[in-house]
């Protein structure tokens, strides 16, 4: 049984690379078919945000990205209730559709499921 | 299963420290390393957050000596050695970077 690792990501998309780059590591995990889950914490949740366009600000789309997860086998996707809730966004509406909205006490249990955590 | 969950940024103007109490459970510690350990400040917002939720706590020592900050009854100072120790006694690490 491989390790499984849990990636909470939480920063907001556009101010630098870190948000794509937690996304590309999770991405990699799946394409090599790892136990690897996703949590969407804090200004992370700003990545869900519907109808995003960056375009002026030369960076490219994060939702292709955030699309592709189901299909490199990451099922496992998960966002704070919380974050998403003090943020004013509206947790029907998010761009990861498949991502399922978890409490604080949800949170505690699903980090207690993992081998490994890394929040970045 | 038990987390180490390891802070290094200052909490002010952050909210790692928040959201970390917010998940940290039962069985789980707190480590403050480098500028997290201004958490320490006695009478600030994060002192306050950090002694109502009252988690199991770790202060690197050197940390809190070199910012001169106390380390509380409510914590236990560790060095480098201790920091190797904790890492393995627990499940698992999770680094807030």
């Amino acid at each position: 049984m491989p390790t499984s690792l849990l990636v909470i990501s939480r920063q907001a998309p556009w101010s630098g690379p870190s948000a794509r780059e937690a996304l590309d590591i999770v991405l990699a995990g799946g394409a090599f078919d790892l136990p690897i889950g996703l949590l969407f914490l804090d200004d992370g949740v700003f990545q869900l945000a519907a109808e995003q366009d960056a375009r002026a600000l030369q960076q490219k789309d994060l939702s292709a990205n955030l699309q592709a997860l189901p299909m490199f086998g990451v099922d496992d996707l998960f966002v704070c209730a919380d974050s998403v809730a003090e943020r004013g966004l509206d947790p029907t509406c998010l761009a990861l559709e498949e991502a399922r909205v978890l409490s604080a006490q949800e949170i505690t249990a699903l980090i207690d499921r993992y081998d490994q955590v890394v929040t970045l | 299963m038990s987390t180490l969950h390891v802070l290094s940024h200052s909490p002010f103007g952050d909210d790692r420290l928040n959201s970390c109490l917010r998940l940290i459970g039962a069985n789980d510690a707190l480590l403050l390393t480098g500028d997290a350990v201004y958490a320490l400040q006695p009478g600030t917002a994060p002192f306050n957050a950090l002694n109502a939720r009252a988690p199991t706590l770790f202060v690197l020592t050197e940390d809190a000596q070199a910012r001169a900050l106390d380390i509380p009854g409510t914590a236990k100072g560790i060095d480098y050695p201790a920091f190797v120790e904790l890492s393995l006694h627990y499940d698992k690490v999770n680094s807030w970077l």
